[in-house]
């Protein structure tokens, strides 16, 4: 067992990201779709962190503070979006989105 | 820095900004209960007030002092597109007086308002953080605008799409930036040029390609553009019209500045023969798979919106070779583009606008409804027909001009005219798109419309945001030195973070060729020497 | 002899891959509810290598904001909406596979991209410590424009969200 490298941080976060994009692409929930992204952000966010630790430098932490905030905003009109979309189908199934085809 | 000093570096914002809050603010509280009509017509006063003031703001705005490198960039290119953006947005809010798509009149104008703000500040973004929060802050709005209609079910449809798409081009954006940021050890472009190199670590394309999936779903550039042909006909017309145009301008310039002025190093080139890895072979991917499927697509379209939205993911594939050949010249012909093509499809959408109106069909409007057009309104067909030749690129419109600069930019980029290939097929999928925009003016002009003709019902404001937008098509067409001259001045401002140039005979054939239309491309890379017998000729005035 | 921090690196590295595998991919339960609450606990396991990265404010903010408001916001609306009926239907085993073959690819490439990177930082010398002090300074100093456009936008999040769950009265 070796110490932690940035590599090490940077293999989680990239499993990470690929976890959520996984979930993104395979999932049919639209809540679960959008908890799948939020999961791709935190790996951009553990990224960050880890470059910010082992560059000695403090932009990437304050990078992570303003996404963090960024992400809640978008949370709250996500949600907004499909409890509007729930009202209207009654559904939160990424397939019952298909009335727009040409 | 102080909040004074970055008040007076960013008063247009600023501006722009308190009109939005004046805006919902005078809706919320006086106007209540007032006529839906004189609501709309106040909120857009106070929008045309405050839009007015911060262009003359940005006419006289001084250049970004030096305390603001790496946060700001602010000359003449980023303020007359942030004058464009401006109007744009003023147009689109004049499209929704006495649409019924909302009743919320003030809470439409703010959120139109504050999205061209971020549009604003995308456009002088100078980091990675300031790029990414103006991006959050074009899109956040623009995902609630498209959901504004809440009596159609497509329009929260769309909405939703929008958002999960942007959500995810954004997490693949942040993650291309990090690595960018862990690489580079800097945010600002500066930082970014100075250190990233091609070649050195795998890792370097994985964040350009992680980066570049980010912009061109931002752009809907195919395979990324799934979002948009749904987009463009789930939401309200005016925001499609904004979404078309003004997100366009920014995103592409934005997308332009970060490759072009931050990761020069790690190019690569698309030559035919001799292909180098880095991002100008991944454009050029992106930019061929556009080109052919927008333009191949839309032929099969039956709604204008759709067919408009295909054609702009064909358009999206133009305005990437200007991206890809990565020189001033390219940066120059791509804003020419895509401000002319900003004011095409405001106009093109704004028409759909009027007939939309004018249907009043459940499922929106479709191809059909155009027909006979030019018996029922002699005027809204003269200026389609201006906007859709334009799109089609028939001289002398503006958007014959815009294609022929980029075409020359992207011949003369590559060592040996290794990119001629790609101008080939952008030739070639320009001829098919020719097909589909002459259906719509078949609809137009030839086919008769069922029953009796009745004039179509036109605003005098709407009427005149439309005739203007033809007169710009048509002025910057007979006249395209005059936009492109204001592109060359500070293109070497874009690419100050330092890129070898690369010499081009090329540029001086054409100029030969055609002196009116190269020379100011020439003038702005310095290469072309001023023509010695224009020299005699003014001596012999004299 | 590995050190405690180096220990509990590789405990919440594995829990967050873990807990961020069940939260998309469970094969145990569909339910968004089991979803979110593995995500709480990934968010937690990340906030550990947060600590361990020394961003002690940021760990702190991952808990407040995500574990807390974030994701109560998540289980507000699955509680709203009440979905059940979700659970009777089943993944689409084709798009699960070639999705997951896609990511499989990607994320061999990643790590086979990260792995064979030459050491991308210094091994050892200064490591920044992300406390509030130095955070809020640099806030209020160098990211001063960002941080109001950030206030803009919360603007934006706070009119629309009210305007789209509103209901339309006629």
């Amino acid at each position: 067992m070796i110490t932690p490298t940035l590599q090490h941080y940077l293999v989680v976060s990239g499993l990470l990201f690929c976890l959520g994009l996984l979930g993104v692409l395979a999932r049919r929930n639209l809540l679960v779709v959008y908890m799948s992204l939020e999961l791709m952000l935190n790996a951009a966010n553990l990224a960050l962190v880890a470059f910010s630790h082992f560059n000695n430098q403090l932009n990437g932490q304050v990078m992570v503070f303003f996404i963090i905030t960024v992400a809640a905003a978008e949370v709250a009109v996500g949600l907004a979006l499909i409890v509007a979309i729930y009202r209207k189908r009654q559904t939160a199934h990424v397939e019952d989105l298909s009335s727009l085809k040409f | 820095m102080n909040y004074m000093e970055l008040l007076g570096a960013l008063a247009p914002e600023a501006i722009v900004v308190l009109t939005a809050l004046v805006a919902l603010a005078v809706d919320l509280l006086v106007l209540r209960q007032a006529p839906q009509n004189a609501r709309q017509v106040v909120a857009v006063s106070i929008t045309a007030v405050g839009i007015l003031a911060a262009i003359i703001a940005l006419s006289v705005a001084a250049p970004s002092p030096p305390w603001m490198d790496g946060l700001l960039i602010n000359h003449s290119t980023t303020a007359f597109l942030k004058q464009t953006l401006l109007v744009l947005a003023l147009v689109a809010g004049i499209l929704s007086i006495q649409s019924r798509f909302t009743q919320h009149t003030g809470e439409y104008v703010t959120l139109l308002l504050l999205s061209t703000v971020g549009m604003m500040l995308l456009v002088s973004s100078d980091n990675l953080l300031l790029m990414f929060v103006a991006l959050e802050l074009t899109s956040l709005p623009l995902y609630v605008l498209t959901a504004f209609n809440k009596e159609s079910p497509s329009s929260s449809e769309a909405s939703l799409k929008y958002f999960l798409i942007g959500s995810l081009s954004a997490a693949c954006l942040l993650f291309g930036i990090s690595l960018l940021y862990g690489l580079s050890g800097g945010i600002t472009w500066t930082q970014l040029a100075t250190t990233l190199r091609a070649g050195s670590e795998p890792i370097v394309y994985l964040a350009l390609i992680l980066t570049l999936i980010g912009f061109a779903f931002k752009v809907a550039a195919a395979p990324f553009h799934l979002w948009a042909p749904d987009v463009y006909q789930g939401a309200p017309t005016p925001v499609a019209a904004f979404i078309a145009s003004g997100s366009k301008i920014a995103s592409f310039y934005m997308f332009a500045r970060i490759f072009m002025a931050a990761l020069p190093g790690t190019a690569g080139s698309a030559a035919w023969s001799g292909a180098t890895p880095g991002w100008v072979p991944l454009v050029a991917a992106l930019a061929v798979v556009s080109m052919i499927l927008g333009n191949v697509a839309a032929i099969a379209q039956r709604s204008v919106k759709r067919l408009l939205a295909y054609s702009a993911i064909g358009h999206a594939g133009y305005a990437l070779l200007a991206i890809l050949s990565n020189t001033e010249q390219g940066m120059g012909s791509l804003l020419y583009y895509v401000v002319t093509y900003a004011v095409t499809a405001m106009g093109a959408f704004a028409v759909v606008n009027v007939i939309e109106r004018d249907v009043q069909a459940p499922n929106g409007e479709s191809l059909t409804d155009f027909a006979g057009l030019s018996r029922r309104s002699p005027l809204l067909s003269l200026c389609l027909l201006v906007f859709v030749l334009s799109l089609a690129g028939i001289p002398p419109l503006a958007g014959f001009f815009g294609k022929f600069y980029i075409f020359i930019a992207t011949a003369q980029s590559g060592t040996s005219q290794g990119l001629i290939w790609l101008v080939m097929l952008a030739i070639g999928t320009s001829a098919i798109s020719l097909y589909y925009y002459l259906q719509i003016l078949k609809q137009v002009y030839v086919v008769e419309s069922v029953g009796q003709p009745t004039p179509v019902q036109l605003r005098p404001a709407e009427s005149a945001c439309i005739v203007a937008m033809a007169c710009t098509v048509l002025i910057l067409g007979c006249a395209p030195n005059w936009l492109i001259n204001r592109f060359s001045p500070n293109s070497t401002e874009v690419r100050r973070a330092g890129v070898i140039t690369k010499p081009s005979t090329t540029l001086e054939l054409a100029a030969e060729i055609h002196p009116r239309i190269t020379a100011p491309l020439g003038t702005a890379t310095g290469l072309v020497q001023k023509r010695p017998q224009f020299e005699t000729t003014t001596a012999n005035a004299q | 002899m590995p050190t405690l921090p180096d220990l509990l690196f590789y405990a919440l590295a594995g829990f967050t891959l873990l807990f961020g595998f069940l939260c998309v991919a469970n094969p145990f339960s569909r339910n968004p509810v089991t979803s979110a609450m593995f995500l709480v606990l990934t968010i937690i396991s990340m906030a550990g290598l947060f600590v361990l990265l020394q961003a002690f404010f940021l760990a702190a903010v991952q808990v407040l904001v995500y574990a807390g408001a974030v994701m109560v916001l998540f289980l507000f609306v699955i509680m709203l909406l009440d979905i059940k009926e979700e659970e009777r239907r089943r993944l689409n085993k084709a798009a699960l596979g070639i999705g997951g073959v896609a990511v499989l690819a990607i994320a061999g490439l990643l790590v086979r991209a990260l792995v064979q990177a030459t050491p991308l930082a210094s091994a050892a010398g200064q490591r920044a410590e992300g406390s509030t002090k130095p955070l809020g300074r640099l806030l209020f100093t160098e990211y001063l424009l960002p941080f109001e456009i950030l206030s803009v936008l919360l603007l934006v999040a706070m009119v629309g969200v009210i305007l789209l769950s509103k209901k339309e009265m006629k």
